[in-house]
């Protein structure tokens, strides 16, 4: 994983990336994680987040996480990757309600009145879970005040541009920037990396 | 000047020490006893001190330092929400205690972002209350010099800020300690646990010199004395709260509410004197607490002489009735 950081205050950058990595650690999403960058200005009022994501694991049929059957007309579920269960539940309550959903044991559900047809065609996509995790990550990141955000989502790549006060047009177009590059890969094979500001400036003196 | 130990041994011959603190003009803040063994933190007078360091020695115990006890602190963060603890907040205040201190951790209702972050004024006599307080803010130096630093203007007791990046001077603040900022893990490295004694070492240096300005000037009675009256109501007796009297600096917190409890805390007698003489005694923000505020003997000295000269001219007062009483009789 590859974090980089550009920001106006030298401690501040370093800190927030060791932060970005102790999060994604607790939330078990390092190997998840293709690299993110962080553009720090707090006296702009700015915090600019951009997370590129692995791929997902590849959308799977229900048939293929677990045995479908027919119990006098209703579907009946045992599930045989128990990885996929909750994406599974969520998937079936969506689709059929949750009063047709009962789950009798940890493995075994029963969709009343549900084919098993119409059952063994539905795809689960666990892409949707890691966005949540990885969106999670970044709110816990992200300080507390600034509350004024704005998001960019892509296939694998999510954006967030956040501030205390008025979103300025500068802003967005600073995390479009950024987004458009984390799309496209730009600096991900560079390694962790931490530009100051400042240090840049004193260097152009 | 009164110095708070700790002593850490066995119950055997434990009362020669009371006995003993009691001679010099000590007293015992607190007992914890579990099994045989006791630990006993007294306040006593510090040249006394090599009487107690030789009684503890012949009794097989060891004094140990706790610099804060006897006081209680707050460490306020901005909120409470998961940004900011119970990492550093809690990692310090927890060190806090390790020295004695009791403390507090309090999250202000609206202290969060740059220019919206804000402390009321209800937040402000809560924090007041306590003997000093910690302000642990975050990583970036532009947020805290031009904004957070009006979270802890204007509050009457000593402030000590914890902070990450490397500040040279703040205002409105008695001590400053950087390096820390925002943690998402516990303080368990070496260089995080040195920040940590770096914090200790600052509150340490902020109560003692809250302490030596309370000497030039110094109170009618020590708060342990107080306490020793106090914990024999029946009230505080019956009290569930873990420490239902906590001493502060200039006077102690009792967890009774002021209502229950007004009337037989004033009716305490010290020295020939009724405690509310002595003191002040209040209802706590908190709400279920009474905050007892030791008077300075000059305070004290200063009511009697006014009720004294209030006397005076009462007595003359009634001196000239009768006089004028007779003229009107006279025919």
């Amino acid at each position: 994983m590859n974090i980089q950081v550009e920001g106006s205050e030298e401690y501040g950058n370093e800190v927030y990336v060791e932060l970005f990595e102790r999060i994604l650690i607790d939330l078990g999403l390092t190997n998840r994680v293709e690299g993110a960058k962080l553009l720090i200005y707090p006296e702009k009022h700015l915090f600019i987040v951009t997370v590129r994501m692995r791929q997902a694991r590849t959308s799977v049929k229900v048939n293929e996480v677990a045995d479908v059957s027919d119990r006098e007309g209703n579907a009946f579920l045992v599930i045989r990757n128990e990885s996929y269960a909750p994406a599974l539940l969520a998937l079936l309550w969506k689709q059929f309600g949750r009063e047709r959903i009962e789950q009798l044991s940890r493995l075994e559900i029963l969709a009343h009145g549900v084919t098993t047809e119409r059952v063994e065609g539905l795809q689960i996509s666990p892409g949707e879970e890691l966005r949540k995790e990885v969106l999670d990550a970044i709110w816990r990141l992200l300080p507390e005040g600034f509350k004024v955000r704005h998001n960019l989502f892509d296939e694998n790549v999510m954006t967030i541009v956040s501030t205390e006060h008025t979103m300025d047009d500068e802003f967005l177009q600073m995390g479009e920037k950024a987004h458009e590059q984390m799309v496209k890969g730009m600096g991900l094979d560079e390694g962790t990396e931490v530009v100051d500001d400042e240090e840049e400036g004193e260097g152009d003196v | 000047m009164y110095e708070v130990l700790m002593f850490d041994g066995g119950v055997y011959r434990v009362n020669e020490l009371y006995e003993l603190v009691e001679d010099i003009g000590g007293f015992v803040i607190q007992k914890t006893q579990i099994q045989v063994m006791i630990t006993v933190t007294i306040a006593i007078p510090a040249e006394d001190r090599p009487v107690i360091e030789a009684k503890t020695r012949e009794l097989g115990g060891k004094l140990i330092e706790v610099p804060l006890a006897g006081t209680e602190i707050a460490v306020v963060g901005p909120t409470l929400g998961r940004h900011h603890m119970p990492h550093p907040i809690c990692d310090i205040a927890e060190h806090l205690r390790k020295y004695g201190a009791i403390t507090v951790v309090m999250g202000l209702a609206r202290g969060k972002g740059r220019q919206t972050a804000q402390i009321s004024a209800d937040e402000k006599a809560f924090i007041e209350e306590y003997d000093a307080a910690v302000f642990v803010l975050g990583n970036f130096a532009d947020c805290i010099l031009k904004d957070k630093v009006r979270l802890f203007e204007k509050i009457e007791v000593p402030v000590a800020v914890v902070c990450g990046p490397e500040i040279s001077e703040l205002p409105s603040c008695e001590a400053l300690v950087c390096g820390v900022g925002r943690k998402v893990e516990r303080m368990r490295r070496a260089e995080e646990i040195a920040k940590l004694e770096e914090t200790a070492r600052a509150v340490q240096r902020v109560v003692q010199e809250r302490k030596e300005e309370i000497d030039e000037d110094p109170l009618f009675v020590h708060p342990a004395e107080v306490k020793q009256r106090i914990e024999n109501l029946e009230l505080v007796q019956q009290s569930l709260r873990p420490a239902p009297i906590v001493l502060h600096l200039d006077g102690l917190r009792v967890k009774v509410p002021y209502e229950q409890v007004k009337d037989q805390l004033c009716a305490i007698d010290i020295y020939g004197r009724k405690l509310c003489e002595i003191t002040t005694i209040a209802p706590s923000r908190l709400g279920g607490s009474t905050m007892v505020h030791i008077l300075t003997k000059a305070q004290v000295a200063s009511r009697d002489l006014r009720s004294l000269g209030e006397r005076a001219a009462k007595t003359t007062l009634d001196l000239d009735q009768p006089e004028r009483k007779a003229e009107v009789k006279l025919p």
